[in-house]
């Protein structure tokens, strides 16, 4: 056994995955508050009927693009592929470490290096002022630092990537002995699924930007009409991959509600194997659902109705695992921790995301409700407070296991509540100025509607709180919170089987595993 | 059970099978729309009881009592699971294909539509009648099917009619269409551009009026009329001409996206490159054709050239001089 080394230089220098998995959390989070803070920013224009004095129709405009890019590219993906990925992988599987520890440390230096290339994009003149998805022609005919989107994306995609062909390189290879396919837990076969999009999807998304960045500044016309291109294009690859990139997001996190809803019920998972194959169903059917950002785009008829068929069919196999959840809380024994209350709470948001994702997704309703606030309503429901909410449980979760420490329940139930009920409310009134057909992404809101969108700012101020709380109790239980015990949840999982925090190389003997995740409750001398 | 299933799959099988389009005729594209919301809305209204309901009551009901306790050891029912895949995925299919009877409707356009071209640029619309006027930022259409050629000038925009539950992009170097049923004359419906097009974007809108077949054509022939007249003010030019310019420079002296055009002739302006002028003819025309050639300073280099003919941009000057 090697002996870990200390001091500052060793963060530097670390291959260890769960050091690579704090550091990820940690520049996640700053991401993570850049992006709420920019949700102040806008929410707080729109207190102001036609726009108020500290913005312009410019700068809203910046401010909604990077909002955007930080939160999906550099905070979600990241927290639940670099941070959960990362740190679970390998403490669940029974490895002392990722398959290859030296690309870890090159993913996670890419993506600072990416964050870093997209803050100086708000910062330097020439602002990216053109929504997150860098539509041509808009991003190549205006004045704006298109190079800085690209680059930031390349660097970011080379990040993923190594990451993903790390962590299913680990888990097809490192299992421990008696770690059967069927005794993963859910958190690891739904990191399994998001890395595959990822090695799937991001070099569509790589060649898109770079098409883009040979248009704006060498001169071709992939995506110029006049010239014989099409803009089209661009958006048919950048949604190959950015669709997907929502399961990305969403199957770590239905991994992630599974180990706390069964640990808090102290109850099997409900339905494994369904479980499983919902999660490898919408890793194939998350690519055949693209063409719904294209429904009013002049597609043509026949492809938008075959990609409705894709689209809400993806509302299956999310079904099947919701109601496996109720079905895991049915005749549990139900602790309501700040974990707990978290994955229930991702559960209220989600639903309301989900059913108002099928209208999005149904062709007939979207050509009334296609880039109005409706959309923004729904994703902000089903991916952006639901997830978040999700990520935020997660490393309430884990947090004793790879710090040594317990968060303050207190402080994190006071920050849950807030959340809630700021998240619940926030975002609602946009639904009726969506059925209304009022476009997303103005800056000055049709005055009618501006006392709706004044209620959402004030619950979303509340919401915003709430998050803010709980990166504080992060910050202040890494320092000063109770020292944790080995497994404080009293969880069957491996990864609570081992000291806390994790010692250097996890395992002194590499375990022989002889039992699924989720054996609570368990009659004596039944076999499995 | 059996039974019931076989009946369901065989309403599917009819209900997918039924040609659309003998459903789409004679449709309005807006009841279409209502009815196929409320349909949706009942459905999600009861999947979310159906969700949250008994998820409250698990958690009242199965509230940990003591310590130790540990949840009754259930891995899961086959039954149940597929009661829960096979349900939503009719629920889910049935409503797919009364989506897909909608959309149906929304793209067979009726052999009698009357047809408009509009270009999108940044930032208005431009209608261009068949009886060759044309107008900016209103549309006028008489009562019945209405089809809109679209297509845009220079970045992708997008033409949104709420009031007709209907939208389409707007794309460069190729045509899109809509149609929609222009009914009850007299109304006056917004219209959105809803793609992002820049600094602009929230200030690119437009006015639909539907008038009667009769009022229309008064309209039609009294427009032919004055455009045709060599006698046209140069003034009543002007004021159609400047209507493409207003979404960025306000006329009332309030700061958009561009400077305003309120007392804009003769102003002390000072430029990006240090430099002071008073604004004059000919720096007018310049930034029309070259917008790029001496900016305001304080303002976003954003503005695209616009190709007007002399006459037209004589017609703004003049304008532009009244404005005060």
């Amino acid at each position: 056994m090697r002996e870990q080394p200390s001091g500052l230089k060793t963060w530097i220098f670390t291959t260890d995955h769960k050091k690579i998995a704090v550091l990820y959390l940690i520049t996640a989070c700053v991401f993570f508050f850049v992006g709420l803070l920019l949700a102040t920013v806008m929410r707080t224009d729109q207190l102001f009927p036609a726009g108020s004095k500290f913005l312009n129709g410019e700068l809203y405009n910046v401010v909604f693009t990077i909002h955007g890019a930080a939160m999906v590219l550099f905070w979600m993906i990241p927290v639940l592929l670099g941070f959960f990925g990362n740190l679970l992988i390998p403490l669940m599987i029974g490895a002392r470490d990722v398959a290859f520890p030296r690309l870890n440390a090159l993913s996670f230096w890419f993506y600072l290096g990416a964050g870093i290339i997209a803050v100086l994009g708000l910062l330097l003149p020439g602002r990216l002022d053109f929504g997150w998805t860098g539509y041509p022609p808009l991003s190549v005919i205006t004045n704006t630092n298109t190079a800085l989107y690209v680059f930031a994306v390349h660097l970011l995609g080379a990040s993923s990537i190594a990451g993903s062909v790390n962590l299913i390189t680990t888990i097809v290879t490192m299992r421990a002995p008696g770690m059967t396919w069927g005794r993963l837990n859910l958190a690891v076969w739904g990191i399994m699924g998001a890395s595959i999009i990822q090695i799937i999807g991001i070099p569509v998304l790589a060649a898109a930007v770079t098409l883009l960045l040979f248009d704006k500044y060498l001169g071709t016309h992939f995506y110029d009409a006049s010239m014989g291109g099409s803009a089209l294009l661009y958006q048919n690859l950048f949604w190959f991959y950015a669709h997907p990139a929502v399961y990305v997001v969403a199957l770590p996190v239905f991994g992630i509600v599974s180990e706390i809803i069964s640990t808090f019920s102290r109850k099997p998972i409900f339905g494994y194997i369904s479980m499983v194959i919902a999660i490898m169903v919408i890793t194939v059917l998350g690519f055949e659902v693209w063409i719904h950002h294209l429904y009013v785009a002049g597609t043509a008829n026949w492809a938008r109705v075959l990609f409705m068929w894709g689209t809400i069919l993806i509302g299956v196999p999310t079904g099947i695992k919701v109601f496996n959840w109720l079905a895991t809380l049915h005749k549990g024994s139900i602790e309501f921790s700040t974990p707990m209350l978290h994955a229930l709470g991702f559960i209220s948001l989600f639903t309301i995301g989900g059913v108002t994702g099928i209208a999005n997704g149904l062709l007939g309703i979207d050509i009334q409700v296609h880039d109005t606030h409706w959309v923004v309503a729904h994703f902000h429901y089903v991916l952006a407070l639901s997830m978040s909410m999700l990520a935020i449980g997660g490393i309430y979760f884990w947090f004793p296991k790879f710090t040594g420490r317990m968060c303050s329940e207190r402080l994190g139930k006071i920050a849950f509540w807030l959340t809630i009920i700021g998240a619940l409310v926030a975002f609602a009134p946009q639904f009726y100025l969506g059925v209304k057909g009022v476009p997303r992404r103005y800056w000055i809101i049709p005055a009618e509607y501006a006392g709706y969108m004044r209620i959402g700012s004030i619950f979303s101020y509340i919401a915003i709180t709430g998050f803010l709380l709980s990166l504080i109790n992060f910050l202040y239980s890494a320092i000063n919170g109770e020292r944790a015990p080995s497994n404080p949840w009293n969880s069957k999982s491996l990864e609570w089987q081992i000291p806390s925090p994790a010692p250097f190389y996890n395992f002194d003997k590499i375990p022989v595993i002889t039992e699924g995740p989720y054996e609570y409750g368990k009659p004596q001398g039944k076999e499995s | 059970m059996r039974k019931s299933s076989l009946f369901f799959a065989a309403i599917l099988i009819m209900a997918a099978l039924m040609p659309a389009s003998a459903f789409a005729k004679m449709t309005n594209p807006v009841d279409a729309w209502n009815r196929h919301f409320d349909t949706w809305l009942v459905v999600a209204v009861v999947v979310w009881l159906v969700v949250t309901v008994p998820m409250l009551y698990f958690l009242v009901k199965y509230r940990r009592s003591s310590r130790d306790e540990d949840g009754v050891y259930i891995k899961g029912n086959t039954g149940l699971e597929i009661l829960w895949t096979a349900v939503p995925t009719i629920i889910i299919a049935l409503l797919g294909v009364q989506s897909w009877r909608v959309f149906n409707t929304y793209r067979e356009v009726p052999q009698d539509a009357y047809e408009v071209r509009v270009d999108g640029f940044r930032y208005g619309f431009e209608m261009i009648y068949p009886e060759g006027i044309k107008t900016i930022n209103e549309l006028r259409v008489p009562v019945g099917p209405v089809k809109l050629s679209l297509s845009s000038r220079d970045v992708i925009h997008d033409f949104a009619l709420p009031g007709f539950r209907i939208r389409e992009d707007m794309l460069p170097g190729r045509f899109t269409y809509l149609w929609f049923y222009a009914d009850k004359p007299g109304e006056i419906r917004h219209v959105y551009c809803a793609e992002l097009c820049g600094p602009g974007h929230s200030l690119m809108q437009a006015k639909l009026i539907v008038m009667k077949k009769e009022d229309f054509n008064a309209w039609v022939a009294s427009k032919k009329g004055v455009e045709g007249s060599a006698s046209l003010s140069q003034d009543i030019r002007g004021k159609e001409l400047i209507k493409q310019c207003t979404g960025c420079h306000s006329l009332t002296g309030e700061r958009i996206t561009g400077p305003t055009f309120n007392g804009l002739f003769g102003r002390e302006t000072l430029l990006a490159d240090g430099t002071k002028i008073a604004v004059d003819e000919a720096y007018i025309k310049e930034s029309i054709r070259s917008p790029k050639a001496r900016i305001v300073d304080g303002y976003p280099p954003t503005m695209p050239p616009f190709n007007l003919s002399d006459k037209e941009v004589d017609a703004i000057v003049a304008y532009l001089k009244e404005i005060k």
